[in-house]
C-alpha cells in the first residue's frame, strides 16, 4: 500500500508542477480525441437521421450491425486499419501510418458506430409531434432537420460525449497506428502502458490520473450544458 | 368575379373555396383512413368538422394544413392545385394549432416568433408582432418562461398565438376547445368570429356538434372516413337498442340499419325523406304521421317542415309538391328507409 501511496505523490507532484511531456502527451490525446470525435459526429449524426427517418429493405440489419459495431474491440480496428495503411498495403502510399492522422481515422471508424446508434435512439425517443410542428410552423425540409436536431440536442450531445469517452480511453488503435512516438503520436493510454511497463509507475499514474479527470471534466460540461436550458 | 367586384355590383356573392377535395384517399399501412369523393369548404367562413374519435378528421385536418398529401386525390387551395411535394409555399399560408400542441424545447416567446423567423420577417418586427399577441392573450408574463413549465391551458393558448401571429389566410384548430377553460372559451369564440369578418378562413374540429352549430357557418360530418351528407336538420338524440334494431328518441323509434355504428344521435339527409298525404310510403321502414308546420321554396327545390313528434325537415322538388297539394297544417306521412339514418 506504501508504495502505492508513494507514488500516487509522485504522480500528483508531477502533475502540480506541471511537467511538460506529462501535458505534451495530454494535448496530443485531446486533439486527436477532439478531432475524431468532430469527424464521427459530422456523419454519425446525419446518418442516425436519415436511417431513423427513412425506411428502406434491410434498415433491421442496420440496426443490428450497429448494435454489435458498437462493441467494435479497437485492436481490431488497429488490425485492419494496419493492414491497409502498411507499405504493403493498398493504402500505404497515403504513407500515413503512425501518424496522428491514422489514429484519427481509426478512432472515427470506432465510434461512428456509437454516435450513429445513440443518434438514431436520440432521434427515436424524440416526441413524434415535432416535425409536425415545424411543418405547419412553414419551415422548408432543411429547416424541419435543423429545428429536430436542436429538439433532440441533449441526447445528441450525449452521444457526442460517449464517442469522445471511447475515444480518448481507448489505447488499441493508438497504439497500432500510432506507434506512441513521443511528441507526435504518444497518447495517454499508449503513453500509460509504455511507461508501467517501463517501471515508471508514478508517470503512469499521473497520465491516468489526468485521464479520469478528463472524463469527469467532460461529463461535468454535459451535465451544466443540459442543466442550463431546463 | 372576385367577390370584391361582386358585392360592388350588388348582385349575389358568389362563394368561393378555400379547398376543394376530389376523390381523396388517405390510408396507413394500406387502410383507408379518409375517403372523400368531393367536399368544397368555404373561405372566410368557419367550418367545423364533426365527428366521433377515430372517425378521420385529424388526418383531413392534417392533409388541409399540407402537413401530410393525400395518398391519392387532388387538393386544391384557393384555386391552385397543391402539389405533393414542396408544399412550403402553401403551409406558409396556414395557422395550424394540433390537438395536443408541442411547444418547442425554449421560451414561450421564441415559440410563438418561430413561424415569423421562417417566413423571414425582419427582427424588430417579429418583437412587435408576438408582444401583440402575447398581450391579446393575456400570457406576456410568460414570454420569458419555458415549454415546459407551462399548463396545459397555457400550452394550448401559446400554440394558438403562435398560429395566429402569422396571420394565416386560414387557421385550422384541431378540437381547440378541449383544454381551454371556460372564461377563455368565450373570448376565442368573439375571436374566431372576428377572424371571419377579417376573411380569414377557419376550420376547426370537435366531438361536439352543438358547439360545432352554434359557432360555425357550415358543418361538415366524418364518420369512419367519409363524409355524411348530414346537416343541422334531423337530427335527433337518443340511444340505440341493438337487440331490436332500433334508436329510440324520446319521442320516436326509428328502424336502424342491423349493422348501424354505436352513437347516441341520429341523422337522416332530408333529400331522402318521402312525404306522403294520405299513407305511408309502402316498403319503407320508417313510416310517422304528422301535420305540415311550414313549407319554403329555396333555389328550385321545396323545403318542407313536418312536426310528427320530431320536427324532420324534407327537401322535396317543386313537381312532388304540386302532386301532394298540402298547405300548412295539413297531416302528412313522412317515411324514410332503415338505411337513409347514419348514427354517431
Amino acid at each position: 500500500m506504501d508504495y502505492f501511496l508513494q507514488a500516487l505523490g509522485a504522480a500528483s507532484t508531477l502533475i502540480f508542477s506541471f511537467d511538460r511531456d506529462i501535458y505534451i502527451i495530454v494535448w496530443t490525446s485531446l486533439y486527436i480525441s477532439l478531432v475524431a470525435v468532430i469527424l464521427a459526429s459530422l456523419a454519425g449524426i446525419p446518418l442516425g437521421l436519415l436511417v431513423h427517418f427513412r425506411s428502406f429493405p434491410g434498415k433491421g440489419m442496420v440496426l443490428q450491425l450497429l448494435n454489435t459495431l458498437m462493441a467494435l474491440p479497437t485492436v481490431v480496428v488497429g488490425l485492419f486499419l494496419y493492414g491497409m495503411l502498411t507499405r504493403q498495403g493498398p493504402l500505404g502510399d497515403l504513407d500515413i501510418l503512425y501518424t496522428p492522422l491514422a489514429i484519427v481515422i481509426g478512432e472515427c471508424i470506432l465510434i461512428l458506430p456509437i454516435i450513429w446508434n445513440l443518434s438514431i435512439s436520440a432521434a427515436a425517443s424524440a416526441d413524434p409531434r415535432i416535425l409536425a410542428t415545424c411543418k405547419a410552423l412553414g419551415a422548408s425540409p432543411l429547416q424541419q432537420s435543423l429545428l429536430f436536431v436542436n429538439e433532440i440536442r441533449y441526447a445528441l450531445v450525449a452521444a457526442v460525449v460517449a464517442g469522445f469517452g471511447r475515444a480518448v480511453g481507448e489505447v488499441g488503435v493508438a497504439m497500432m497506428l500510432g506507434g506512441n512516438i513521443n511528441g507526435f503520436t504518444r497518447t495517454m493510454t499508449t503513453a500509460i502502458a509504455l511507461e508501467t511497463s517501463k517501471g515508471e509507475f508514478e508517470f503512469a499514474l499521473a497520465l491516468g490520473l489526468l485521464l479520469l479527470a478528463t472524463a469527469f471534466v467532460v461529463n461535468l460540461l454535459l451535465q451544466r450544458f443540459q442543466r442550463l436550458n431546463r | 368575379m372576385s367577390i370584391d367586384q361582386a358585392t360592388e355590383q350588388g348582385v349575389p356573392v358568389p362563394l368561393s373555396f378555400a379547398y376543394e377535395l376530389n376523390d381523396v384517399v388517405q390510408a396507413y399501412s394500406g387502410t383507408p383512413v379518409l375517403q372523400i369523393a368531393e367536399c368544397h369548404i368555404e373561405a372566410d367562413r368557419i367550418t367545423a368538422l364533426v365527428g366521433p374519435n377515430g372517425s378521420g378528421k385529424s388526418t383531413l385536418l392534417n392533409l388541409l394544413s399540407f402537413i401530410d398529401s393525400p395518398d391519392e386525390g387532388h387538393l386544391h387551395f384557393f384555386g391552385d392545385t397543391v402539389p405533393t411535394t414542396g408544399t412550403e409555399a402553401f403551409r406558409h399560408h396556414i395557422g395550424y394549432v394540433q390537438q395536443k400542441p408541442y411547444l418547442l424545447n425554449t421560451t414561450v416567446f421564441r415559440n410563438v416568433e418561430l413561424g415569423l423567423k421562417l417566413r423571414k420577417v425582419e427582427k424588430s418586427q417579429r418583437r412587435k408582432q408576438v408582444l401583440q399577441f402575447l398581450d391579446e392573450f393575456g400570457i406576456t408574463h410568460l414570454a420569458e418562461r419555458r415549454a415546459h413549465e407551462l399548463s396545459g391551458g397555457e400550452v394550448q393558448k401559446v400554440a394558438i398565438a403562435r398560429a395566429l401571429v402569422l396571420t394565416p389566410r386560414v387557421l385550422i384548430l384541431d378540437e381547440p376547445f378541449s383544454h381551454l377553460d371556460t372564461r377563455f372559451h368565450l373570448e376565442f369564440e368573439s375571436l374566431l368570429r372576428g377572424m371571419r369578418e377579417r376573411s380569414q378562413t377557419v376550420i376547426f374540429s370537435t366531438h361536439d356538434r352543438f358547439q360545432a352549430l352554434a359557432l360555425a357557418d357550415s358543418v361538415c360530418t366524418l364518420l369512419d372516413g367519409h363524409l355524411m351528407p348530414i346537416s343541422e336538420v334531423n337530427l335527433f338524440t337518443g340511444r340505440l337498442d341493438r337487440a331490436r334494431n332500433m334508436f329510440v328518441t324520446r319521442q320516436l323509434e326509428v328502424n336502424v340499419p342491423k349493422l348501424a355504428s354505436e352513437g347516441t344521435r341520429l341523422s337522416i339527409d332530408s333529400r331522402q325523406l318521402v312525404i306522403n298525404g294520405t299513407a305511408a310510403e309502402p316498403g319503407m321502414r320508417n313510416n310517422f304521421p304528422g301535420t305540415v308546420q311550414a313549407i319554403r321554396h329555396e333555389a328550385g327545390e321545396i323545403h318542407i317542415d313536418v312536426m310528427a313528434r320530431e320536427l324532420f325537415h324534407a327537401v322535396i322538388t317543386r313537381q312532388v309538391l304540386n302532386e301532394l297539394r298540402v298547405q300548412v297544417g295539413d297531416p302528412v306521412w313522412v317515411s324514410f328507409k332503415a338505411s337513409a339514418v347514419s348514427i354517431f
